[in-house]
């Protein structure tokens, strides 16, 4: 350990914007608040080359809550804007926050594209298994037999989607399990994210205490995993099958290529403005 | 928590930032129960954790004080030696954390952290090779022991009133 000053530049707080949080008492979210401004801190990151993107949510209600660029988009079209945002400006930190409604489910799709596009960003989920802000409905990651929804009285039937595994089949160059319970472990696996040239896709377990009280249990039932992180695609795939979806850790990472657009102007604004001369 | 810790801590610099870190963390976490209660008009557990806040915000100026000329090292917050995974602070979800909590149960919340909190310095101070970080730990887990001490007080206290359970004025969307 190397001595140096206590007071680093900025600290995690000091990433916090004013905004009051209006999550639940004990949601998991704060946790993986927490983890963001930490990591932050970590890399030094000045605040003006950061910016956050969400979609609908309670989760993506987390770029509020950071002092840094945010914008709140609309439901599951954080991964488009943020793609935007890193085409115009890559010299940006981007960060996409969401949960497991808003990024497999209503933005599923670009969820894949994301995944085989790889560019630089962090895509962090926060993965209750439950609609909390429309009050607690079956989401993709349900398990069949929740039955404590109005609207599944009986569970959904549905097998749940599987993350880790779809993001891997669809091209992510680094994946990633955290829980909001393990800040130091979640705010590593950020750091890590963000260090990693490409789509760093991070699946946070973030208990929702209202509406899935019975999710406390996580607590006991995460677990790191045995082995490191593996660059082979066929032997994530298999390690991603087997596991019981509660392995925590870097689970795959792999050097891509990074798609980012050649931003150089082709043309001057006069000449666009001569193209539409009627 | 585990009784041990994940490696030993062997400087008073070491154990300064821990507990500067254990003091932050314990503010940050009853700062925002406390906010989030106000927020859903639980205003009684609210002042409780508010209180809690500054005390915490009290003892990290302490430490803060007593740190003053000495050379802290920096450590990134996945390398602390905590017992378990997180700080002792944050270590409570056992306990039932509800917008609809009673003072009563906000104070048992309390009482929890706390007491893992001084658990964390009876460990140090068992565990180090150090004398002097043996000696600063046994202070700390003894002004630990006293906040405990306070809490179980408040406790006491409210146990001999009628218990304020407040109104849930939108309850979740679940079959009864």
């Amino acid at each position: 350990m190397d001595a140096a000053s206590v007071i680093p530049t900025l600290r995690a707080k000091d990433y916090k914007s004013d905004v009051v949080p209006v999550w639940c008492p004990g949601c998991g979210h704060f946790g993986v608040l927490s983890a963001v401004t930490k990591a932050l801190a970590y890399l030094k990151l000045p605040k003006e080359r950061v910016a956050l993107i969400s979609g609908i949510g309670c989760s993506a209600r987390l770029p509020a809550y950071v002092g840094a660029y945010g914008f709140h988009g609309v439901h599951g079209r954080a991964l488009p804007l943020a793609a935007g945002l890193k085409a115009a400006r890559p010299d940006l930190t981007v960060l996409v926050a969401g949960g497991d409604g808003d990024g497999f489910s209503i933005g599923g799709n670009h969820f894949l594209h994301a995944c085989r596009r790889n560019m630089d960003m962090a895509y962090i989920v926060m993965d209750n298994e439950v609609y909390g802000m429309t009050k607690g409905q079956a989401s993709p990651t349900t398990r069949p037999d929740w039955a404590k929804s109005k609207l599944t009285p009986h569970g959904t039937g549905i097998r749940p989607f599987q993350p880790a595994a779809i993001a891997l089949a669809a091209g992510a160059s680094f994946i990633a399990r955290g829980y909001s319970g393990d800040p130091g472990g979640l705010t590593r696996l950020i750091v890590e994210a963000i260090e990693h040239p490409g789509f760093g896709f991070l699946h946070v377990l973030s208990p929702c205490r209202t509406f899935r009280p019975e999710q406390s249990d996580w607590k006991h039932q995460v677990h790191r995993s045995d082995k490191g992180p593996t660059d082979d695609p066929a032997e994530a795939a298999h390690s991603i099958q087997a596991d019981d979806g509660m392995t925590l850790g870097l689970l795959y990472a792999r050097r891509l290529p990074v798609w980012q657009p050649d931003n150089r102007a082709t043309a001057t604004t006069a000449d666009l403005e001569g193209a539409f001369v009627v | 928590m585990s009784d041990r810790l994940s490696q030993r801590i062997e400087s008073v610099a070491e154990l300064l930032v821990h507990a500067l870190e254990l003091e932050h963390q314990s503010a940050e976490c009853y700062r925002q129960l406390a906010q989030a209660l106000a927020v859903h008009h639980n205003h009684a557990a609210a002042a409780l954790f508010g209180l809690l806040a500054d005390m915490s915000d009290a003892r990290a100026s302490a430490v803060m004080a007593r740190a003053e000329g000495v050379s802290l090292p920096e450590i990134a917050p996945w390398d602390f030696k905590w017992p378990a995974a997180g700080s002792p602070q944050i270590d409570c979800d056992h306990v039932e954390i509800s917008y609809l909590m009673t003072p009563l149960q906000a104070l048992e919340v309390c009482l929890d952290k706390e007491t893992l909190g001084r658990e964390f310095y009876v460990l140090v101070a068992s565990e180090s090779p150090a004398a002097g970080v043996r000696v600063l730990a046994a202070e700390m887990a003894e002004e630990r022991r006293e906040r405990v001490e306070l809490i179980l007080t408040w406790i006491r206290g409210e146990r001999g009133v009628a218990t304020r359970v407040p109104e849930d004025l939108d309850p979740p969307n679940l079959p009864g």
